[in-house]
């Protein structure tokens, strides 16, 4: 299938969603609070480690960003039922779930702009390390965008998506090495932390300021593991997307 | 475009879910739509009109049988059926946090309508609908018949050559429900062709050119509001309480059908005022009017349209 018509509507599509999205302005002005909640936690319990902690931050930030991709594709199917006007029309189904995923991170981009400021003023962080955020950020949010547009299309009823989806996305984005350094975790777990998404991105921006200590071969692992995933739950909610528009 | 808008043959739908007996909610309904037709699907809730406008509309898999829309499968071809349809989902809301206008701009633009054609088109809607009153507050701000109203004019902005619409003028006031039903009417009159879904009996005579009544997945019957009508034997209805113990009493008046605890008695005008001495004679309460709609779905489907 031809790109173009793989993505038609992809951009009239994200514009609708992005308008959407910007008028929920509390939801974007609080979208930093658990994360604000983990840096003070942080600040106390050892200074030193603030500025890998607001890496964490920015990286976690990005995660979450599938929980709200996830939320608003449920809703709007479920409750709203637009999915019906938008899947019956020539919009192509993948520009449904990216337009979504894109305007998502639009519209929570301003806040996540604030964290990395903070983060280049902190810390003063080398270009390897930008580098290595804005790979690592952008691989996160393809994976839990992927994640929580597919894990959407299996709910039928809001209320257990929303536990379902503070479970993922507290597990995944906070017990894992994110706001703290990997080298805390016991050896046999660090394979585990470097092939987990959030944990992956976060111990490649924590080697990059020599706040935890990795070899070349954990380095790969954590490089390709992000990549593979990310591309590959890219590619899996693509075609998803195009298949669960009718149901079997 | 080529052929008929749409053309079913054979659709069967069964649900199967685990641990749960199949459901076949369609079996074998064949129908056809023709150019700039007005086609009501009447039936009772859980008759399987919802089912088969999902199937036409490209967003259920059928479990046999085809449908075409323009010659196009919708089961092989969804990609070739979706430019030519737009559909008004049962119970669909728009976004809740745009306007009316902001939302049927949108939609025309996701649609791939240029700018200005579609801001021609949203003003046109808006005006159609009498939304332009509202068409700046959020539609979360709205009412339910207000946002429904802006569903249908998101909808019909789009002038698609076939429109799918289910249960359009559910939750709107009667002056809303007419006002969906001029615009609708107009749509047919540049050419493009619609298949409603209602159980309002009154929607389906007043709009549509034929219909289909369904009942258990099935097609019962289908012509033109006047056809069916014709078919019930009478012109006049006296409805007569008292149900199955009346009706040997007016069994040579014409035929009687029976609904619930009431009794329709169909016949001709002449024989009206020695079926209402009758029925003052044998202290039974009636009513009379012309025969409709709901008098032919009843002598059809056995039931009347709101029974469970």
């Amino acid at each position: 299938m031809a790109a173009s018509h793989a993505f038609r509507g992809l951009q009239a599509f994200t514009f609708t969603e992005l308008f959407v999205q910007l008028h929920e302005i509390t939801a974007i002005l609080t979208s930093l609070v658990v994360q604000v909640i983990l840096l003070i936690f942080v600040a106390i319990l050892d200074p030193k480690l603030i500025g890998l902690a607001l890496m964490g931050a920015i990286l976690f930030s990005l995660f979450t960003l599938g929980q709200r991709v996830q939320n608003e594709a449920a809703y709007i199917r479920i409750d709203h039922k637009l999915d019906q006007l938008y899947l019956t029309s020539p919009l192509a189904p993948e520009s449904y779930f990216f337009g979504m995923s894109v305007a998502v991170l639009l519209a929570y981009l301003p806040p996540i702009a604030v964290l990395v400021a903070v983060t280049a003023y902190v810390t003063g962080f080398s270009l390897l390390t930008a580098l290595i955020l804005l790979a690592g950020g952008a691989g996160l949010w393809l994976f839990s965008c992927s994640i929580g547009y597919i894990v959407s299309t299996f709910f039928r009823d809001m209320r257990a998506i929303w536990s379902y989806a503070s479970i993922f996305y507290n597990v995944f984005g906070v017990l894992p090495p994110v706001f703290y350094p990997i080298g805390e975790l016991p050896a046999f777990l660090r394979p585990v932390a470097l092939v987990v998404p959030p944990s992956a991105a976060a111990g490649l921006a924590q080697w990059s300021v020599h706040r935890s200590v990795l070899s070349g071969g954990e380095v790969l692992l954590a490089s390709v593991a992000l990549g593979v995933e990310a591309l590959l739950t890219f590619y899996i909610a693509i075609l998803w997307a195009r298949r669960s528009v009718r149901e079997p | 475009m080529d052929g008929d808008p749409l053309r079913a043959s054979t659709v069967r739908k069964v649900y199967e879910r685990r641990g749960e007996s199949p459901v076949e909610a369609l079996q074998g309904v064949s129908l056809v739509v023709r150019p700039a037709e007005r086609i009501a699907l009447l039936g009772r809730n859980g008759a399987g009109k919802t089912t088969f406008l999902r199937i036409a509309s490209t967003l259920l898999a059928p479990t046999s049988g085809s449908v075409t829309v323009f010659c196009h499968d919708v089961a092989s071809e969804p990609e070739l059926v979706r430019p030519l349809i737009a559909v008004v989902p049962q119970e669909g809301k728009p976004f809740f946090h745009l306007t009316p206008r902001e939302q049927i701009y949108t939609y025309l633009r996701t649609r791939g309508f240029g700018r200005d054609e579609a801001k021609r088109r949203t003003e046109e809607a808006l005006l159609q609908m009498e939304l332009s009153e509202f068409a700046d507050r959020l539609n979360i701000t709205l009412s339910g018949g207000q946002r429904q109203r802006t569903m249908v004019a998101t909808v019909i902005a789009t002038e698609a050559p076939l429109l799918f619409l289910d249960e359009p003028t559910i939750g709107l006031d009667p002056f809303a429900r007419r006002r969906v039903w001029e615009s609708l009417r107009r749509l047919t009159r540049v050419g493009s062709t619609i298949l409603l879904t209602t159980h309002y009996l009154d929607e389906a005579e007043a709009l549509s050119d034929r219909l289909y009544i369904i009942e258990r997945g099935r097609v019962l019957v289908d012509g033109t509001a006047a056809s069916l009508k014709a078919e019930v034997g009478g012109s006049v209805r006296i409805s007569i309480e008292g149900g199955e113990r009346a009706r040997p009493i007016f069994a040579s008046f014409g035929n009687a059908l029976l609904d619930g605890g009431i009794l329709h008695v169909i016949t001709t005008p002449e024989r009206v005022p020695e079926a209402l001495a009758l029925a003052a004679r044998e202290r039974l309460a009636t009513t009379i009017g012309p025969v409709t709609l709901e008098e032919a779905f009843l002598r059809v489907v056995g039931r009347s349209i709101d029974a469970e």
